[in-house]
């Protein structure tokens, strides 16, 4: 019963990240990640035998904790390694933001253009992807 | 106050076509970039922009002394995300079409009356450099297969080498594009998929001068572009885009 209902999640993955990518709201390389999630998924779905034999076999006496402690440990180096990556996106954000700031003052200051109370927003739009 | 390199006058014995720019992305091309900008301009005045990919050589300079209009990014973001800040540029100012070559001296200059002429007969609203002579059996087989998996009925998939007119520069200027991690399946899918007319043109093409593929460099980047890009034909079959 339990590796039909894995089966399931792992063809729903499957099916939302195809959406999600035809959609443009992930990137196609996260999808890669989570297509393989999604393919191991359904693997233990429909081949729940190889893995509780596996299990035994070095010596786990119930097979579903090793299955649970491997997808932990798992997600939890693709969440330190995100926030690796969100650190230098961080990094690389202020840095472009200061940059652009100092340009746009050079800029100002060559053509002679006054700087308006509400800069943020002059452009008719914020850059910091809020909607107010 | 339009930013444009040196507008040229026309002149019959030279290739031209009004409001063209000519886009190349560089990233550490220092020896083979003021070449091909020499080869241009013995065959065409329309103007040449290089939009630096944050280069640690001096491409700039090397560019600069060469004539180009340079675009220098402060952070490097890849052949394709240079080549969308070029299109970006040609937006911005206007510009009716956008030619993309490469800086390592694989496309020609010669070729770009032939590239051009799909265009200015009106028959297509892109066209792409092809030279389906280069590349081994196995890119050969792998073309073949992301040919089937993504609908595309194009010869030269991997052609950095193409014209784009104003819709199609208007597509790829829009942030769906700014996903993409290469600039050939990705892209192509898209201009069809916004029901662009897109032709072949068949052209010579040089092996590289210098250095290897950025892209294909090793077995990992050769197994993971393959996953990449079967993936997205997969995911994008069948879509239809607005103009």
């Amino acid at each position: 019963m339990v590796s039909i209902i894995t089966g399931i999640i792992g063809f729903a993955t499957a099916i939302t990240i195809v959406i999600l990518i035809r959609l443009d709201h992930l990137h196609v390389r996260y999808g890669l990640w989570w297509l393989v999630v999604a393919f191991v998924f359904a693997l233990l779905g429909l081949f729940p035998t190889f893995f509780d034999g596996f299990a035994r076999h070095i010596g786990i006496s119930y097979p579903p904790m090793l299955a649970l402690t491997i997808s932990l440990l798992v997600l939890v180096i693709k969440i330190l390694v995100m926030d690796i990556e969100r650190s230098q996106n961080e990094v690389r954000l202020t840095r472009l933001t200061q940059r652009i700031a100092l340009l746009e003052s050079d800029l100002r200051e060559a053509l002679g253009k006054p700087l308006e109370p509400n800069h943020a927003a002059s452009h008719g739009e914020r850059d910091d992807g809020r909607n107010k | 106050m339009t930013n444009r390199p040196e507008q040229y006058d026309t002149d019959d014995s030279s290739l031209s076509l009004p409001h063209c720019v000519i886009i190349i992305p560089a990233h550490n091309e220092v020896k083979d970039v003021g070449f091909v900008i020499g080869e241009i301009h013995k065959h065409t005045r329309l103007p040449v922009v290089v939009i630096d990919d944050a280069s640690t050589d001096n491409t700039i300079v090397v560019a600069r002394e060469a004539g180009a209009m340079v675009i220098p990014l402060t952070v490097q973001l890849g052949a394709w995300g240079a080549t969308q800040a070029g299109l970006r540029y040609a937006l911005k100012n206007d510009y009716a079409y956008a030619i993309t070559m490469d800086a390592d001296g694989q496309h020609l200059a010669e070729s770009l009356r032939d590239l051009l002429q799909p265009i200015i007969d009106k028959e297509a609203d892109v066209s792409i450099g092809a030279c389906t002579k280069r590349g081994s059996r196995a890119r050969k087989i792998a073309w073949v297969l992301i040919k089937w998996a993504s609908g595309l009925k194009l010869e030269d998939l991997t052609s950095g080498f193409r014209v784009y007119d104003r819709r199609a520069i208007r597509r790829l200027a829009r942030w769906q594009a700014t996903l993409l991690e290469y600039q050939d399946v990705g892209v192509l899918v898209m201009l069809q998929a916004s029901g662009l007319v897109i032709k072949d043109v068949e052209v010579r093409m040089l092996p590289r001068r210098h250095g290897i593929s950025k892209v294909f460099h090793s077995w990992m980047s050769v197994f993971y572009y393959m996953a990449y890009t079967l993936l997205l034909s997969i995911t994008k079959r069948g879509i239809k885009l607005d103009m």
